[in-house]
């Protein structure tokens, strides 16, 4: 025929698998979320500790090296650390990148916590406000499918903020220092900060799914984020404080219950009012020894922190990179008791176990899977 | 003396237009609106159409002062629009969305609509009850207007437009999505309201049920003015494409060969079936007046006669895909 | 349909050129009426009664501490510098916005209603709402913190009142400036978080000139001025306030380097009446895209 037809033509080509399906779902949520200026601001804002976190692998490996491009920063590091460490910077190395991705990834939980505020909410809950799902569900598009798209979304932009910039920063730090023994100390570390990413992207991915799903509003659900990521921070803060002021205000009323005074006690003689002194003095002695052992010791049963969202992924991030061991190892250069103490109270996070933050991350998610399957239905239970 | 392409028929210079646009243009970024729109609205009901994209929800925005124009002025009643809000008094306005306050009743949506126009409760509370009525939704008025069929909302939509007694009605796109029924209510609602004295502005796709509101049309494209008067002036003024006249007859060949002698016949077509004709002619006037006589002549029956596109989806296609 | 008579023309009495108070005051009573229907109520409630169901839970929990410190902790450091913005935000945040989310607005701009009017009037309701949750719930917590506890010698009423009259004039302040911030930025919701985060939350903290430009640092100046938080010890008085909110009292006892209790309040209603009237006058000159394309 030498005329063709330029009507429409039905597609005799191959059809991608199933397992593939979710990947178009997903490239549309990313393609939609970069179209937002303010979104992609955030992203290059969110690069920027990365940068901090590359520069300090850098400089430690020439560190290591004793590198004169490191002598400007010997300075910095003097200042911050034990001379101890910087004296002997491949021995402390795998506790220096510990702490460096530990600082890099609290900062960046908080970026990850903004993003998810801007791509979240509109996840789903437009979907359900122009009717869409029909239109998904009436292709050869599973539930299942469905969902994995859009916590694609969440994957790929959390991990454009957290794994990646884990990764590449580890790439550069093992460049940097030109030692083979890096690996051997630090793999665990690539592999803990990478972890953390997928907790942190598969937590708040359904999280915020699952809110996304509750609302036409997109509105109601980034008010609702903000409920669990702020109002829940400020909860527990204000939890722990009450607290802290029930523990001290325990520590006053003993003070104050066991002060010598009274006509008795004038009335007494002097090797009794003394007898009775010194038994105060040391009641006051032995009340203080217990409220600094009993501050010390709190963090260990203290449940509070498990109100706030996001301190319950940075008890995970802790106990997978061991920074807490890391500041014992380090406080140890300390001679001083005291000083050992006080910095360990104010460098280390929460002591309480951290499978309790996991319960309750896993309980969330758990929630999250029931609101998911009740709230989005298939074709033939839509409305 | 206007510029459009296919000018239009001048009324009588103390007829004031109720709504002005000189010479208005309505940008949105880089995407044309309207583009140097100068038209004068008459009283009565006018038939507001184009394809998707006209500008004729952005024209009615403009006339309700909604919108500011980018260019040009736009005035209703011989009043600027823009920021005039005492002007809404006296004009009333059926938007296109379906958006209601889904909460509320019927009543209490049209009785508020009273209340924010400036009526006391006793006159809101007649002039709901009236307008209800004149809407037919008395029935349906203490229910939430989230149970309301399509038909209703619209209904409801009118009452809201209407409850305050404007002089100037716009309607965008008043019987979208209703039925045939809620249709015919609707049209004869419009109807009524011109036949009392109102001026309406009816923007619509359904072409074929404008016409049958108002032979007075606006017809724009691209925002641009196309064309504007009554349809069959401007179908006449479409020098480009000639009549089709359709001729029904047994002897369809026999009555082609002797129409085909006439001079402003330009064309003839056989339709299928054998028993019909199509002819294309510049003079349709002078063409039905010869007509009775050659058949007469001839003994041919012509059973029936009509013009294929003497109506408004023809002048739109023309129009619009020129 | 019945043969309908005739939409006759309403003579309406106040018919002219004039602003009418029947509209304004329908328009004023339909917004409180939008107010208590959809779902935001219910979040609202939910984050007000946090104060007062954490004050139920710590009773139970920490006796110790005196109601003094709870009142500080729970009345504010949670309400005012969390709870108050974040409502001020949900709400305000809307008074235009949802109408136009909704495509309602059209139904208001036809009216003779002048745009700075029909701004005003959903702002005034929104207060209303605002202010009346603000009390309410402040009182609740106030109710929860010291029934049946020991109050030392505190005229809880009377600190009751002051604490909701300062948070009502905080939220007034707050919904004043996220009306206008709603008519500047589209994405009001991201914007309002990061201004409570980091100008409320940062800057209200640093002794910098800053900090003049925050509602936080006027109410707590007010608070610390009118409602004392100061606690016996063993170890001599402890003042709450001035060491959460870092004001030198050691140094400066009467705070005469701060603003004065006159000048926080004036700062607060004047500033609060300028964003109000800035506000309208955007509004007057604004267009609202209801169908046609959205400006870039």
């Amino acid at each position: 025929m030498p005329i063709f037809d330029q009507g429409y033509q039905h597609w005799s080509g191959h059809l991608s698998g199933r397992a593939w399906r979710w990947l178009a779902v997903t490239r549309q949520g990313i393609r939609g979320g970069l179209k937002n200026r303010f979104l992609r601001y955030v992203l290059f804002a969110a690069w920027v500790p990365a940068l901090a976190l590359v520069l300090m692998l850098c400089m430690w490996g020439l560190l290591e090296r004793r590198s004169s491009l490191a002598s400007t920063f010997m300075q910095y590091y003097m200042a911050l650390l034990q001379p101890g460490v910087v004296a002997d910077p491949q021995h402390y190395r795998a506790d220096i990148w510990r702490l460096s991705y530990g600082y890099f990834l609290e900062i960046e939980l908080r970026f990850s916590m903004v993003l998810i505020l801007l791509v979240g909410p509109n996840l789903i809950s437009q979907d359900l406000r122009f009717n869409a799902l029909p239109l998904y569900f009436s292709r050869p598009l599973r539930r299942i499918d469905y969902f994995l798209g859009k916590l694609g979304v969440i994957l790929a932009f959390l991990g454009m903020v957290v794994i990646v910039p884990s990764i590449v920063a580890y790439v550069l730090g093992l460049l940097f220092s030109l030692d083979i023994t890096i690996i051997r100390d630090t793999f665990g570390i690539l592999l803990a900060s990478v972890a953390y990413g997928l907790i942190l992207t598969f937590s708040a991915g359904m999280l915020i799914l699952a809110l996304s799903a509750l609302s036409r509003s997109s509105r109601y659900v980034a008010l609702c984020w903000v409920g669990i990521w702020l109002v829940s921070g400020i909860v527990a803060t204000v939890l722990q404080a009450v607290d802290s002021q029930q523990r001290r205000y325990v520590y006053y009323n003993k003070m104050t219950v066991a002060r010598p005074n009274g006509r008795d006690f004038d009335n007494l003689s002097r090797a009794e009012r003394d007898k009775q002194w010194r038994a105060y003095r040391q009641a006051r002695e032995r009340a203080a020894e217990e409220y600094r052992v009993a501050e010390l010791g709190f963090s260990a049963h203290d449940w509070r922190p498990l109100v706030s969202y996001t301190e319950n992924l940075s008890r995970l991030g802790q106990q997978l990179l061991g920074t807490d061991q890391t500041w014992k190892r380090l406080s140890l250069l300390d001679p001083d008791q005291d000083a050992r103490d006080q910095l360990l109270a104010t460098y280390m996070g929460p002591q309480y176990p951290w499978y309790w933050s996991a319960g309750v991350l896993t309980g969330l998610f758990g929630l999250s899977a029931c609101v998911l399957n009740l709230s989005v239905k298939s074709l033939d239970r839509l409305k | 003396m206007c510029s459009e392409p296919f000018g239009k028929i001048a009324g009588p210079a103390e007829v004031r237009p109720i709504v002005a646009f000189h010479e208005v243009s309505k940008w949105y970024g880089n995407v044309i609106g309207l583009n140097k729109l100068t038209i004068r609205i008459p009283a009565g009901v006018t038939g507001l159409l184009g394809p998707n994209g006209a500008g004729k929800s952005t024209l009615l925005q403009l006339a309700t002062g909604q919108l500011y124009p980018s260019q040009g002025t736009v005035h209703v009643l011989g009043q600027p629009v823009w920021n005039n809000p005492s002007l809404n008094r006296r004009i009333g306005l059926c938007p296109e969305q379906d958006a209601f306050y889904e909460w509320m009743t019927g009543w209490d949506f049209v009785y508020t609509s009273a209340r924010l126009g400036g009526l006391g409760r006793a006159d809101a509370r007649d002039a709901t009850g009236r307008t209800l009525d004149a809407v037919g939704m008395t029935r349906h008025k203490g229910r939430a207007i989230r149970g309301y069929s399509k038909g209703m909302r619209q209904r409801i939509k009118m009452a809201q437009a209407l409850v305050h007694g404007p002089h100037v009605l716009f309607l965008d796109e008043p019987l979208a999505g209703t039925d045939p029924l809620a249709r015919r209510a609707l049209m004869d609602i419009i109807q009524r309201l011109g036949s009392e004295g109102k001026s309406v502005v009816v923007s619509s796709h359904v072409l074929h049920e404008v016409q049958s509101l108002t032979p007075n049309i606006i017809l724009l494209n691209r925002g641009r003015l196309l064309a504007e008067g009554q349809v069959r002036q401007i179908r006449d003024l479409i020098d480009k494409h000639p009549h089709h006249i359709v001729l029904v007859c047994d002897g369809s060949r026999k009555l082609a060969s002797r129409l085909v002698g006439w001079e402003d016949v330009e064309g003839i077509r056989m339709l299928p079936g054998g028993k019909a004709l199509m002819v294309e002619t510049r003079s349709p006037d002078a063409f039905y007046g010869r007509l009775p006589q050659l058949s007469l002549e001839d003994g041919t029956e012509i059973k029936e006669v009509y013009s294929d596109d003497d109506n408004l989806e023809a002048v739109f296609k023309y129009l619009v895909n020129k | 349909m019945n043969s309908a008579p005739a939409l006759a023309q309403i003579e309406h009495s106040s018919a002219g050129r004039g602003l009418s108070l029947t509209a304004l005051w329908t328009l004023y009573t339909f917004s409180l009426r939008q107010h208590r229907h959809g779902k935001r109520w219910i979040i609202m409630a939910v984050l007000m009664l946090l104060p007062a169901g954490l004050a139920l839970l710590v009773r139970n929990t920490a006796h110790d501490v005196p109601g003094v410190a709870l009142e500080f902790i729970f009345g504010f450091m949670l309400i005012p510098q969390a709870l108050l913005p974040l409502v001020a935000l949900i709400y305000a945040s809307g008074i235009i916005q949802d109408e136009q989310e909704e495509q309602t607005i059209t139904y208001l701009l036809i009216r003779p209603i002048p745009k700075w009017a029909l701004y005003t009037m959903k702002l005034l309701a929104t207060l209303t709402v605002a202010v009346g949750l603000t009390v309410v719930f402040t009182s609740l917590t106030y109710a929860v913190i010291y029934w049946g506890a020991d109050s030392h010698g505190q005229n809880v009423l009377l600190r009751c009142l002051k604490a909701s009259s300062i948070h009502a004039t905080a939220v007034i302040a707050y919904c004043c400036l996220f009306g206008l911030m709603s008519l500047l930025a589209r994405r009001i919701l991201i914007v309002g978080i990061l201004y409570i985060a980091i100008f409320e939350g940062l800057f209200a903290n640093l002794a910098f000139g800053v900090r003049l430009l925050t509602v936080i640092y006027y109410t707590r100046l007010i608070a610390y001025r009118t409602l004392p938080f100061i606690v016996s010890t063993p170890f001599g008085k402890q003042d709450f306030a001035a060491e959460a909110w870092q004001l030198d009292v050691r140094t400066d006892p009467k705070l005469l380097e701060h603003p004065q209790f006159g000048t926080c309040l004036t700062v607060l209603f004047v500033g609060s009446l300028v964003l109000t009237a800035l506000a309208a006058f955007l509004c007057s000159r604004r267009e609202f895209y209801v169908k046609t394309a959205e400006k870039a």
